[in-house]
């Protein structure tokens, strides 16, 4: 057994370990009976980006020994982000801040569900350290594309990010990125492809909440 | 959205896990739903055994259950035995690296799947939605497990006029319906239609069934050929890649793609035992050796579970290693089946042919006898599979005879079935016999249509008593031939439309019918008849109420 395989194997069994302490940390807020406490939204939130990390890491080891590819379903886009705003708000609320979704009515998206509920969640927790009181996801379909968007209120993106990415937006994505999650989000943006379009991903700043706005885009 | 109240409260659900701790999160998470109805099982056996004492609305089932049934063959035994009701829904609750192993299995899906970790809102909004789905879908089903496929096509039709989200969902059911119920220009059309927008999988995958059922093997090979190139996990694809292979007589090319398949998901037992006889028709020893013993090990604890694939392991095992380890392999039958005659069957035709190879020639003429014992205390109708069997059995200890025999039987009881027809050509080959001593399989089929012919012919001119007579002839030595037992339906209710009913007739076309819709009920021209019979007798149930009103 080599040293990858130890690490992936050992990762499954940290990440039902976690599994166990995220619920845990959930009756804990249940029994309290409190909606905003500042530690125990520490605690999820740590617990997890945990558990996200760890998603894009198995997904990135299988990617890179070939073994991961794609299952693309048809998605009722409404109900993905409902579901995905439902699980973090617990987490959101007691960090103070809520977490609206949107999409328009009837809008079907073609991709990986699993793949893109790992990357959206990773970037939700993302969002929740940098905005300050509010997070909005967002669909819309734009040119063909369906544009998957996460909004916060919070300072946005440094400038030098955002100057970096029209360079190589349509590129590959290229490790050494400046964060595993967008390397993760870019990643599987790139593993959708419909025809000769392939998905990419994009930041700005100033756009729905004022602070960043990082979106993707899936043909 | 649907937020109904009261949609989740009052089910009967049952949480499947092998660890004490998810089980009670997972209770405890129902309950903060506002469930109070749950049952928890330890494992696969636990599961089926409170499945078979009561119909639950919900099951939530992990897919590693440590020793024994996986939530995979859990899902497919209650399935296959009926112990879901219609509108009932099952979750398979999966940690991330068991996705691509479940995304092998296809002949049976899951309603969803659920990666841990979640919590409770999610949960709750999650079965919300596949209970109010279920419940939409309700009619549909009822529809389809009535054979009532016309209404079926036309509920999701207006349901899919009305173009909800979930349309291609709708299109998918409707496609599957369509290919049951042999429509197939109806089904192709769909599929072209849903291609022409985007390129899904499930949609390629139904155009080349369409191409397949209507025998055109190699535009179906092309079909499937490009799901598998664009998606290289989804083994479906490459199950019908095999079987177009098989048809269109490319052995090798079936066998390499089963190969690949097993090697991505390795627990389908159908795709071992697939792979495992084409391997020893290839002359694969090896393989096949490795594929049925797969077969026979992933299939225990599975409804997949067939004791052709001891025989077949048994008899390698005999060619590759010795007698004993074969008999050894033989002796499981005994434990894994309980008083099934059908297994007792293989079990002795693999070992008659074991102890001749041992030498131990009256243990091998004992077990020789029981097996043509078994066979023929069968039900023809079912089974055409024992019949080969044992006509292969005949033949390797030189009864050559008694081999035709049931050969040609084989042929006449199934004469327009053609893939038994390939398979049977397929063991003349492997049995390096001449065709010409069957006195050829075409020519006995001919001698089939002729009789069909004749006895059509003889009805279209009126000549209805000549027409069942012959047929009624004809069926004494074919009683499970299909087109035969439907043409002498066909005629006798000809005949009591003609003369008026009689309930010795009436008895009599429902028997010939029994017989087509125990081997194939999906049969259009048996539904069709059916539909007449049903009508015939409901005028003059009428026409018996009128009359005496008259009195």
């Amino acid at each position: 057994m080599n040293f990858a395989d130890i690490l992936a194997s050992l990762i499954h069994d940290m990440k039902n370990s976690l599994g166990l302490v995220i619920n845990t940390i959930d009756d804990l807020g249940e029994e309290l009976q409190v909606h905003e406490n500042p530690k125990l939204g520490t605690l999820q939130h740590e617990a997890r980006r945990l558990n996200d990390n760890l998603i894009a890491l198995l997904s990135l080891y299988k990617i890179d020994k070939g073994q991961l590819s794609t299952n693309i379903e048809e998605i009722d886009v409404e109900q993905f982000l409902y579901e995905i705003s439902v699980d973090n708000q617990a987490t959101a609320n007691h960090l103070g801040i809520t977490i609206n979704y949107e999409s328009e009515e009837g809008l079907v998206g073609y991709f990986d569900e699993w793949l893109m509920r790992g990357v959206i969640n990773s970037l939700i927790g993302n969002g929740l350290r940098y905005s300050s009181s509010q997070i909005l996801i967002h669909a819309a379909s734009v040119d063909g594309y369906l544009v998957l968007s996460i909004d916060d209120d919070g300072d946005g993106f440094p400038q030098n990010m955002i100057d970096a990415q029209t360079a190589q937006q349509h590129k590959k994505p290229q490790q050494g990125e400046t964060q595993l999650g967008h390397y993760f989000a870019s990643l599987v943006a790139h593993m959708h492809s419909n025809g000769e379009r392939e998905g990419y991903i994009k930041l700005a700043n100033n756009q729905r909440l004022g602070g960043g706005c990082f979106s993707i885009w899936l043909p | 959205m649907f937020f109904k109240p009261g949609l989740l409260e009052n089910r009967l659900y049952l949480v499947v896990d092998d660890f004490g701790d998810m089980r009670s999160m997972m209770k405890n998470m129902l309950m903060a739903c506002g469930v109070r109805e749950i049952q928890l099982a330890r494992n696969g056996n636990e599961a089926i055994e409170l499945m078979e004492q009561e119909r639950f609305d919900v099951v939530l089932c992990d897919y590693n259950l440590g020793a024994g049934r996986d939530g995979q063959q859990v899902l497919e035994e209650a399935k296959y035995r009926h112990l879901m009701g219609l509108g009932s829904v099952f979750v398979m609750v999966t940690a991330e690296n068991t996705r691509d192993m479940v995304m092998g299995a296809v002949e049976y899906e899951p309603d969803s799947y659920l990666t841990k970790p979640f919590n409770k809102d999610f949960l709750k909004t999650r079965l919300e939605k596949l209970i109010a789905k279920k419940h939409d879908l309700l009619a549909i089903e009822e529809a389809v497990e009535k054979r009532n496929y016309t209404k079926a096509v036309a509920i999701l039709d207006e349901k899919i006029a009305a173009k909800p989200a979930n349309c291609n969902e709708l299109r998918k059911i409707k496609g599957n319906i369509l290919l049951n119920s042999g429509k197939l220009n109806e089904a192709k059309t769909l599929y072209q239609e849903v291609l022409a927008i985007r390129e899904l999988p499930w949609a390629r995958l139904g155009l080349g069934k369409c191409n397949y059922l209507a025998q055109d093997f190699q535009q179906a090979i092309d079909e499937f050929q490009r799901i598998k190139s664009q998606n290289p996990n989804y083994t479906p694809a490459y199950d019908w890649l095999a079987r177009s292979h098989k048809r269109a007589n490319q052995l090798s090319e079936a066998e390499d793609i089963l190969k690949e398949a097993v090697s991505i998901s390795p627990k389908a037992v159908p795709r071992q035992q697939l792979l495992g006889e084409i391997a020893l028709v290839n002359q694969h020893q090896d393989i096949a050796e490795s594929a049925f013993t797969k077969a026979v090990q992933h299939g225990r604890h599975s409804v997949y579970k067939h004791p052709a694939n001891y025989a077949n392991l048994a008899r390698v095992t005999a060619d590759n290693h010795d007698g004993p380890s074969a008999l050894q392999v033989l002796k499981q039958i005994d434990k894994d089946f309980s008083k099934d005659p059908k297994a007792d069957f293989y079990q002795a035709s693999a070992e008659s042919l074991i102890h001749e190879a041992m030498g131990n020639s009256d243990l091998a003429r004992a077990s020789l006898e029981k097996a043509a014992e078994l066979q023929k205390s069968f039900d023809q109708i079912e089974d055409s599979e024992c019949a080969i069997e044992l006509a292969k059995t005949y033949k390797n200890f030189g009864m050559e005879e008694e081999c035709v025999e049931l050969m040609k039987g084989a042929i006449l009881n199934n004469h327009t079935d053609e893939e038994l027809m390939d398979e049977i050509k397929l063991t003349i080959s492997s049995l390096e016999m001449d065709e010409q001593t069957l006195g050829t399989i075409d020519s006995i089929r001919e001698e089939v249509f002729a009789l069909n012919r004749k006895g059509v012919e003889l009805a279209k001119s009126g000549q209805l008593d000549e027409a069942a007579e012959l047929l009624k002839e004809t069926s004494t030595r074919m009683p499970a031939n299909r087109t035969v037992n439907l043409n002498i339906a066909l005629v006798l209710l000809m005949s009591m439309e003609r003369e008026g009913p009689s309930p010795g007739m009436i008895d009599e076309i429902k028997g010939y019918l029994a017989r087509v819709a125990k081997a194939d009920p999906n049969n259009t021209t048996l539904q069709k008849l059916y539909g007449r019979l049903k009508t015939m007798l409901s005028k003059t149930s009428d026409s018996s109420e009128q009359s005496r009103e008259k009195t």
